[in-house]
């Protein structure tokens, strides 16, 4: 399952599903809104693309690190301090590839996907900068 | 011709999003964003340099795909095109 989506998952339920024949390993990324002194954060996507440029980064990880299931969930919307903002559930037959695998996908989609986080304070708020700045961007 | 031009993130904020923009024939992805940007003088400086270059930050994309700032000038819109323009992106 890979979504941009405003509602919550059900993290179990997904690790449940990932529990593919062969599976020797779940690894879970749960993302989550910090408290750095903010009140909310909203989170704008480019819809499409966004959701094709996961899809691109799971079936490079699928091949790659030979895993078994992938789902990736990224939250839009108004979130509050402690809620899930993105979901990477991933399975493979042995730790190595699962944590590698799952690794590969947060730090590409940081890289890639065109979605945006805005802090909100209570000053107002401030557009959180990419962490590749020059350049970044689908490809 | 028809386009929509989308603004995301500060852009958005700046300049509105979901713009239909009818270009005239031969209208390239520059010409045509700095049209847009160019209606607010705050929106238009985010996005170009003082020479009417994209800054090297900005994302731009035609139709879900990535056009390098040095064709913009070169490739022209055409009837139905969803032209993008972003800062880089910030997501997980």
């Amino acid at each position: 399952m890979i979504r941009v989506q405003t509602e919550d998952v059900d993290i179990g339920a997904l690790i449940t599903a990932a529990k593919k024949p062969g599976t020797g390993a779940v690894v879970v990324f749960d993302g989550v809104v910090r408290d750095d002194d903010i009140t909310e954060m909203e989170l704008e996507a480019y819809g499409d693309v966004a959701v094709a440029e996961m899809e691109k980064i799971a079936h490079e990880a699928t091949v790659q690190f030979r895993l078994l299931h992938v789902d990736i969930i990224h939250r839009i919307g108004r979130l509050s301090v402690g809620e899930n903002i993105l979901i990477i559930v991933v399975s493979a037959g042995h730790r190595p590839e699962a944590y590698a695998g799952s690794r590969y996908i947060i730090e590409e989609i940081k890289k890639s996907v065109p979605i945006w986080k805005k802090e909100l304070t209570r000053d107002g708020g401030r557009w959180v900068a990419g962490e590749h700045g020059h350049g970044a961007g689908p490809r | 011709m028809i386009v929509k031009v989308r603004f995301f993130a500060r852009f958005r904020e700046l300049l509105g999003t979901d713009i239909p923009a009818e270009p005239e024939n031969g209208a390239t992805l520059l010409s045509l964003v700095r049209a847009l940007a160019g209606k607010k003088k705050e929106g238009y400086d985010a996005i170009f340099d003082e020479h009417g270059n994209f800054h090297e930050f900005v994302i731009v994309m035609r139709n879900g795909k990535r056009v390098e700032h040095g064709d913009a000038g070169t490739v022209k819109v055409a009837d139905g095109d969803e032209i993008a323009v972003f800062p880089p992106v910030a997501g997980g």
